[in-house]
């Protein structure tokens, strides 16, 4: 499993730094589906079935698919791929690299020292499990999430109606 | 087949999963929650926002009601209860519940009194501010990150529509919805990290509880965990709008209708201020040296930056935006005077003390420009209250009693919680701290003098008429006058309020 674990997570990071250096935003959005993807099968093979499931239906499948109609209904050419070029230019990567790469490195001893310790077995949280959990002791969230969502509802209902 | 059996085992390990004891300790969420339902279909059945706003203030009143009945309990000796292992419902929580419950109140007012000729749908106002407030109470009386989150963003998600709420009228759409798309994005950006945080410390500590064992040693924790804190002191730090995550405050508070902005300054900070109090009292954060550090340089660099920023403000919303962001950091120095350590109650009750008397302070200031303003000319400008305590002189009275709060001058709730926070930086030593909160005060005294100063000025022809007091803003002047009682009894008496606090932690 833990080679499955490492595929995916390569072609999570490469197809995720793609999506951000990419300004053709159709092609933009498909290496975030794949990425996406790539992070349900990261789930998948740390044992999480149900996870990497949702993460295929809800995110590939849905969340991008309504991206992809916005992306189309907004017809952009020639000019907005020149204008995300022209709003990334190479200086603009500098700082935001460098900070990165400093705390990169300052992760990395850490997880290098964890991954030497922990060697816990592997454990396969099915659906059943993950239901019983929801209905157990977090109902309350479930219960919570369904205002969470109410709340959303009436926001974009407010903001985009007429 | 071996998942099966462990899942029924997890099921009989929990069922029944929550009790009718446990549920009746969440009756003020119940209420609120009730209480949304009931006025969507009220909605349904018949627009009216006045009825809407009746069915609104009905329920909170009815969930502060709850909330004291249980707080009476839990200070006379009940145990405090672990309901799931999501709520911890005691003498704190339930203080911070009553003390949203009674703000939203406030807000439901006078979102009243500013909606009521909104040229558009006006009800969903009072749907969203509910929302709202069953998010803030969910984080305040929240035991575990999963809460945490859910409340936070129940709470964001509420006030994007809120921000925006003015978007079909013809003034001041563009400028709100600005507001709004700044503090979503920004907001979410926040969230994950503070996701990212969350992850960090559940892969270290393997608990995802704030107020269990686990997670009470986060102080002593490995480096990874204590980057996962960090990170959740980033998105703490951004709700807050501790310096360099402040860059969202001036704008979303100039661009925001005065309720929406209220809102923000009192429902969002009290509540996210709660959580973190009881998230740095039980992981013993504060022991840790580089957390005290990075705590320091945000209190220090928000006192000086919100101040300096502040003066040169002529716009009384963004005024109070720099001013909230100075006054997060002196809350965080009442924090860093000894939270979670030996000498906890007075640092701790203090930090709760600060939290209550500012958004009491900064409620009062909002309801005292809303009263002035209405949804389609807001008095936002510092000229606008030129001559004020000439025009109405009542209103001016009001303003002031605020600003001298804020600028923490004696007899107001300001001096009492200032003096506090003094106090327990003395006691502990915080040399540097106590330097910029006496700077930042100093600072501070000048801007705030500054609008009184214009509100004395002789009403020359560019102050404008504010609009003429009609019958829906008589509950906006009651509650106008209940802050400023509130606020003057604190600062002349404050005596039962300094002991029911240090209750909280007893």
């Amino acid at each position: 499993m833990s080679e499955l674990f490492y595929a995916g997570g390569l072609i999570a990071i490469v197809s995720t730094l793609l999506v951000i250096v990419q300004s053709n935003v159709v092609h933009a959005l498909i290496y975030l589906v794949l990425s996406l993807l790539a992070v349900a099968v990261v789930f998948f093979s740390l044992g999480a079935p149900f996870v990497a499931l949702l993460e295929a239906i809800v995110y590939a499948g849905a969340i991008m698919v309504l991206f992809l109609f916005v992306v189309m209904m907004l017809n952009l050419g020639q000019a907005s791929r020149d204008q995300e070029r022209a709003w990334l230019p190479p200086r603009v990567w500098i700082v935001p690299c460098t900070l990165v790469l400093v705390l990169l490195g300052m992760l990395l001893p850490q997880i290098f020292e964890i991954a030497a310790v922990t060697n816990s077995p592997f454990v396969e949280v099915g659906v059943k499990a993950v239901s019983a959990e929801l209905f157990g002791p977090y109902v309350l969230a479930v219960e919570l999430g369904s205002f969470l969502l109410l709340a959303g509802l009436i926001s974009a209902y407010h903001i985009a109606k007429r | 087949m071996d998942y099966d059996n462990a899942a029924r085992d997890t099921i009989n390990a929990f069922a029944p999963s929550v009790s009718w004891e446990e549920l009746l300790w969440l009756l003020p969420h119940e209420i609120l929650g009730a209480t949304i339902v009931f006025a969507m279909l009220a909605i349904a059945v018949r627009r009216h926002f006045f009825v809407t706003t009746v069915i609104t203030t009905l329920g909170l009143i009815a969930a502060a009601l709850a909330a004291s009945m249980q707080f009476s309990h839990l200070v006379q000796g009940a145990p405090s209860a672990l309901v799931t292992p999501l709520f911890l419902i005691d003498a704190f929580a339930v203080f911070f519940v009553i003390v949203l419950c009674l703000g939203a109140l406030a807000l439901a007012i006078l979102g009243f009194g500013y909606f009521a000729r909104l040229d558009d749908a006006r009800e969903e106002f009072q749907l969203l501010l509910l929302l709202a407030t069953l998010g803030a109470v969910t984080l305040a009386s929240s035991a575990h990150f999963v809460s945490v989150v859910i409340g936070l963003e129940m709470l964001s998600m509420a006030l994007y529509g809120m921000i925006a709420y003015p978007i079909h009228s013809k003034v001041g759409a563009e400028h709100s919805l600005e507001a709004a798309f700044k503090y979503l994005v920004l907001s979410a950006v926040a969230s994950a990290t503070m996701l990212f945080g969350m992850a960090l410390i559940y892969s270290q500590t393997g608990a995802l509880e704030v107020v269990g064992s686990a997670n009470s040693m986060l102080g002593y924790a490995s480096p990874l965990a204590l980057v996962g804190v960090m990170l959740v002191f980033v998105g703490i730090a951004f709700k807050l709008s501790l310096f360099p995550f402040h860059l969202w405050t001036p704008d979303v508070y100039e661009g925001a209708p005065l309720p929406s902005v209220a809102l923000l300054a009192t429902l969002g900070k009290v509540a996210v201020g709660a959580f973190f109090l009881r998230f740095l009292i039980h992981s013993h954060l504060l022991l840790n040296e580089s957390v005290t550090l990075v705590l320091a340089l945000l209190a220090v660099a928000s006192i000086l930056a919100g101040n300096v920023l502040a003066l040169r403000q002529t716009n009384l919303k963004r005024l109070l935006a720099y001013s909230s962001i100075a006054h997060m950091g002196y809350w965080v120095v009442a924090l860093l005077s000894g939270v979670g350590l030996g000498s906890q109650n007075m640092a701790a009750s203090a930090a709760a003390f600060y939290l209550l008397t500012y958004a009491a302070l900064s409620l009062g200031a909002f309801a005292c420009l809303s009263i002035a303003s209405s949804s389609e000319s807001e008095a936002g400008v510092l000229s606008d209250y030129r001559g004020l305590f000439w025009r109405s002189p009542w209103l001016a009275l009001a303003l002031s009693v605020m600003m001298f709060g804020l600028a923490g001058i004696p007899l107001t709730a300001g001096f009492i919680a200032k003096f506090q926070v003094f106090f327990a930086a003395v006691e502990s030593s915080q040399w540097g701290l106590l330097a910029a909160l006496v700077l930042g005060s100093a600072i501070g005294l000048f801007y705030y003098l500054r609008v009184i100063y214009q509100m004395l000025q002789p009403a020359g022809e560019e102050g404008r008429t504010l609009r003429d007091l009609g019958l829906e803003s008589v509950g906006s002047v009651i509650t106008i006058t209940l802050v400023v009682l509130f606020v003057l009894w604190a600062g002349i008496l404050p005596e039962p309020l300094l002991v029911l606090i240090a209750a909280l932690f007893g």
